[in-house]
């Protein structure tokens, strides 16, 4: 197996055309996988992102917000813009793994892994965030909804990388919630997640609301038809329950050796119902 | 024979492997790396049940740095291993009964070429229809796992029975019935089997091991490969873990087979977590069936029950693992007529075997469910119903054996009972935030120590005196982490007033230390602290007589051991050990003594289904308490706290002591939670430590352990074993707090969310509790 550690990204897209090239960021999605064929990879070579100064950082313009793809979860946990402009997307990075994966992995690698249970998605999808993406050619940007395909898949081309995520800050969205449910409170793949983004007038009615699903489809979801069930409402148990049920009807989850269909269907309706009680 | 009492306060005494341990020093068998290694590996077809026609190994003896590839015929000796029942095939001939059995082992220059070896073998195989439940092994008719056994499938029957069972049950004012539903745990023990052998010239096989028995493991060796278990040498260095897991041949029949193959060259085989997985031993999965009668009071009367428990593929300890679930099935509680009845059966599942709770972490659930249900029905205190029916001192238990060893369990019923977590559940109850609701259960448990009647629960301690005036024990019961290699030298130190740095340890090695049963049955500081405390009073004895001719005193009781010296008082007058050790001959500064466990006198008249290991004398007690939080939304469990009151005895150390509990808390949490070892038709689906889910601690509390005053006579310095105890008490407990909450007494283990969830939106069948 080699190992390429570009400095520039002129550098990195000549790596890139090695045959078997693979991209390596934290390699907590990408060593696993490569271990599960183990024997497999004599003629690997993997391409390290971690010396590309174009790749990290986190900068603000005109309310988006500018995160380089190979930035760590935890350098995004520890960075104040990050903290004061994306609580929806720390709240949902301060639960994936648990210390050593979020210190390894990174933000750019959960997309590009397109897991529909990747936590940073939800918050993702609800923010209406961009990708960057980066290739000799040039770069272009996309709705991350476009981006990811499906499980696993993605927009990118051959020798095209990931190199930034551009989020809106939600202006004026008074309530930012995540929840996952896992099967134990750290190093837990998501069973259920759901972000929500409201923003409300002075009375408490919903003047918008962002909802988007984790790891009950192919792909993350937004439910637009439970969105509008809450415009107009104001949150309570009550007018709650209809948009839940919206959920319930939105999603496809599937049975594995973490859940059944069933009980992710019912709870992503439920993570509905606590917007009441933080209302 | 009481033991004295220290003869000074013990001082905190620094764990003896903590240092080396933390800074990364201390070398456990996975660490060796001899020069010249060679890599074994097993490959396991991974098909539940079929007849092997072939393995072709062409390709694979073909590859770069293949040195051999092995299989069946090329196995001497009769290729079965087995702790009781032989019965389990080093590599497979005729037939594989699990996923897990191998059928060739190879041996390569490196790991990458075994890797490399294993994906080019391929068996031919011949599917066999599968059983995959007890209920589908006992059915007649059913495919049978091993031929030419008149009793089919099962491995054993047994029956534990006291007065008419049947009889009173039906003058009973009471009845309850209840079915209780175990999964298959695994120990999660972070070595993985591994170990290092090698032939030596001389015909010696020499093997380096993670295990938990190296005195027995010469002889399963041995059987299994044709080897004089005088020609087998084993250490055992400190284990990473083992639960269990380590107690009976995992590597090293393979690992023999592979050394005899290559002389002189050192082997090396670890499993990865996947065949940690596919090929280890497991906790039993079970079914329990009770039936439970009353007084309308709440005395137990009397009480059946039918424990199935699925043993996998082979015997291993599934008889013995049955039994002692058998023994516990009727609670630590008074009950005059019981009927107990045992199974434990062959399926095509991976092999279980021994795991901390031997059978009664299953049983706990069983019996502390009946006992809820009961408070429930009759509308009675939980503890109140507890601590009536509890076993005192001098009662004869459920399975007949009058009680002269200490028994505890009303003193930790009533640490609980004024602990302002029980005194002020309802108070906490009542203030569950929004979306959540809160319970507070409780479970009475215990577990025995040892290994029963009919097996000598034997143990041979030697201490020497160095020439540096130092002492070395050598200890013959490996440490799997439980600091029983601690306690020893702890006991050393302090029944011959040392210094803790005066003592040094010697792992368990079968040519320098003595045989001692093996690191199990929560016997490890019980019966070879006895015996080193033996050999500590030959010892001084020895120190003062030779101290007396140099200090030319005619009256031992004129002397003291001093850290370090033999002391003169009255003339102020000292030797130095060091100067000891150079006056005495090796073969004089070496003691040895022996200690076997007492058992119980006149044995009760049943059991006779279990030669050996039925009925025990000694056990341990707890009474747990646990405050749960559930969440409506996704019936996920919150533990908030966790207290649990234990009697061991004496606590020799407290930090070793709680480090017993708390573990066996956080194990016994994470079989209550989410454990379980998913199967499908045998194969095991979550194979990776990503798909069976251990408790991190964020998914655990801060448990509290409180000792409470106890002393078991017999016991080195008055403690009993407590390695086992906790285990058992928090899936009863949490299960009892769930029942509070929704009003039905769970049923099936662990309670996953999803479970928990159902029950929330059922309606409650049982009436709450006043
Ligand atoms: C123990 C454990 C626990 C985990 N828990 C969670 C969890 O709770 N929640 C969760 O969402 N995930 C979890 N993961 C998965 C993983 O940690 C995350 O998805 C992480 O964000 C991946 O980032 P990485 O930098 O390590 O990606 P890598 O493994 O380096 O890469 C992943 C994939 O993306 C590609 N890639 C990476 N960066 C780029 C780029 N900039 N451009 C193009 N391609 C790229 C790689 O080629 C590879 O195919 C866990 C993993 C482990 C091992």
């Amino acid at each position: 197996m080699n190992v390429r550690l570009p400095v520039t990204l002129a550098e990195l897209f000549a790596a890139l055309e090695e045959p078997g090239a693979r991209v390596l960021a934290g390699g907590t999605d990408l060593l696993v996988q490569l271990r599960s064929r183990a024997g497999a990879h004599g003629s690997q070579t993997l391409v390290g992102l971690e010396r590309i100064r174009e790749l990290q950082g986190i900068t603000a313009t005109d309310g988006v917000i500018r995160i380089g793809a190979a930035e760590t979860h935890a350098s995004i946990l520890e960075n104040r813009l990050a903290r004061s402009r994306l609580p929806l997307l720390t709240a949902a990075l301060a639960e994936l793994g648990g210390p050593a994966i979020r210190n390894m992995g990174t933000i750019g690698g959960n997309a590009c892994t397109a897991s529909p249970a990747g936590d940073s998605l939800p918050p993702l999808y609800a923010l209406e965030a961009e990708v960057e993406l980066a290739s000799r050619q040039g770069l272009r940007r996309m709705a991350i909804s476009g981006f990811i395909q499906g499980p696993g898949r993605t927009s990118l081309e051959r020798g095209e990388i990931l190199s930034a995520l551009l989020v809106p800050q939600a202006k004026g969205f008074d309530l930012h919630h995540f929840e996952k449910v896992g099967r134990r409170s750290a190093l837990a793949i998501a069973v259920v997640s759901l972000a929500a983004l409201i923003r409300r007038d002075p009375s408490g009615r919903v003047l918008e609301a962002r909802l988007a699903l984790g790891s009950v489809g192919p792909t993350v979801l937004r439910c637009p038809e439970a969105e509008n069930l809450l415009t107009g409402r104001r949150l309570t148990l009550a007018s709650l329950k209809p948009a839940a049920a919206a959920l319930r009807r939105a999603v496809t989850p599937i049975d594995d050796v973490r859940a059944t269909a069933a009980y992710r269907r019912q709870v992503a309706g439920n993570l509905l119902l606590r917007l009441a009680v933080l209302a | 024979m009481p033991q004295s009492i220290p003869p000074r306060p013990s001082p905190p005494h620094p764990r003896a492997d903590g240092l080396a341990k933390a800074c990364g020093t201390e070398r456990y068998a996975a660490d060796l790396y001899p020069p010249g290694l060679v890599w074994a590996g097993a490959f396991r077809p991974g098909v539940a049940h079929a007849r092997v026609r072939a393995v072709h190994t062409d390709r694979a003896q073909a590859v770069p740095g293949v040195i051999r590839v092995l299989t069946a015929k090329d196995v001497p000796g009769t290729n079965l291993q087995g702790i009781v029942h032989k019965d389990q095939p080093v590599l497979c001939e005729d037939k594989v009964r699990h996923a897990g059995d191998p059928v060739a082992l190879v041996l390569a220059e490196s790991r990458e070429a075994l890797v490399r070896v294993l994906g080019l073998i391929t068996a031919d195989l011949e599917p066999l229809p599968g059983v995959f439940t007890p209920e589908e092994a006992l059915k007649p008719g059913a495919p049978l796992i091993h031929d030419g056994r008149p009793q089919g499938n099962i491995l054993l029957r047994a029956v534990i029975a006291k007065g008419r069972a049947a009889q009173a049950l039906r003058r009973c004012p009471v009845r309850l019935t209840g079915v209780f539903h175990l999964p298959m745990q695994d120990h999660g023990f972070l070595e993985t089997q591994n170990g290092v052998a090698l032939l030596t010239p001389d015909g010696v096989l020499e093997m380096d091991v993670s295990t938990q028995a190296p005195f027995r493991d010469r002889f399963e060796i041995g059987h299994a490969l044709g080897l004089s278990p005088w020609n087998i040498r084993i250490r055992a260095p400190y284990l990473g873990g083992a639960f269990g897991g380590k107690d009976g041949a995992t590597v090293q029949c393979l690992l023999g087979l592979a050394a005899m193959n290559v002389p002189g060259r050192p082997v090396k085989m670890v499993w990865d977590r996947e065949e940690c997985f596919l090929a280890g031993y497991k906790r039993h999965p079970a079914t329990l069936r009770y039936t439970l009668g009353a007084e309308a009071d709440g005395r137990l009367t009397a009480l059946r029950c039918r424990l199935v428990y699925d043993t996998g593929a082979y015997a291993h300890l599934g008889g013995e693992v049955m039994e002692l679930g058998l023994e516990h099935a009727a609670g630590p509680y008074r009950i005059e007529h019981v009927r107990l009845e045992g199974l434990a059966v062959y399926t095509n599942n991976p092999v279980a075997g021994a795991m901390r709770g031997f059978g009664v972490a299953q049983a706990s659930f069983g019996f502390e469910g009946m006992m809820d249900a009961l408070a429930r029905r009759l509308d009675m205190d939980p503890l109140e119903l507890r601590l009536k029916n509890a076993l005192r001192p001098g009662d004869v238990n459920p399975a007949g054996v009058r009680l002269t060893s200490s028994v505890g369990l009303v003193e930790c019923l009533e640490t609980v009972r004024t602990h302002p977590l029980w005194t002020g559940r309802r108070q906490w109850e009542a203030q569950a935030p929004p979306l959540t609701r809160r319970g507070v259960g409780l479970a009475a448990v215990f577990n025995a120590m040892g290994y029963g009647r009919g097996l000598p629960d034997m143990a041979v301690a030697k201490l020497e005196l160095l020439e540096d005036g130092r002492f070395r024990v050598y200890s013959s019961v490996a440490d799997m982490g439980q600091g029983n290699a601690s306690a020893y030298a702890q006991l050393v130190a302090q029944d011959l007033n040392q210094d803790a740095g005066a003592v040094e340890l010697l792992q368990p090695d079968t040519e320098r230390c003595h045989p001692s049963g093996s690191s199990s049955a929560g016997r490890t500081t019980y019966s070879f602290g006895n015996a080193l405390l033996k050999a500590c009073t030959a010892m001084r004895v020895k120190l003062l007589s030779r101290a007396a001719m140099v200090l030319m005193r005619d009256e031992l009781t004129s002397l003291e051991l001093a850290p370090g010296r033999v002391v003169h008082p009255a003339s102020g007058r000292s030797l130095a050990l060091a100067d000891l050790g150079r006056l005495l001959s090796r073969d004089d500064r070496v003691c040895v003594a022996e200690f076997l466990m007492p058992v119980a006198q006149d044995p009760p008249k049943t059991g006779t289904a279990f030669p050996i290991g039925f009925p025990h004398l000694f056990f341990s007690y707890a009474a747990h308490l646990a405050r749960v939080e559930v969440d409506e939304l996704t019936g996920r469990i919150r533990v908030a706290d966790y207290l649990a009151a234990t009697d061991g005895g004496r606590v020799l150390d407290p930090q070793r002591f709680h480090q017993q509990i708390e573990g066996g808390v956080a194990q016994g949490l994470g079989y209550a939670l989410m454990e379980e070892v998913a199967l499908d038709q045998g194969r095991i689906l979550s194979d990776t430590l990503s798909t069976y889910l251990l408790p991190t601690s964020l998914d655990l509390p801060d448990t509290l352990s409180l000792a409470v005053d106890g002393c078991e006579d017999t016991g080195p310095r008055g403690l009993k074993g407590v390695g086992e105890v906790g285990m058992n008490g928090p899936l009863p407990c949490l299960a009892a707090a769930l029942a509070s909450i929704t009003g039905q007494r769970p049923d099936r283990a662990p309670l996953t969310p999803e479970r928990v969830l159902r029950a929330l939106n059922r309606k409650p069948r049982l009436r709450k509790q006043a």
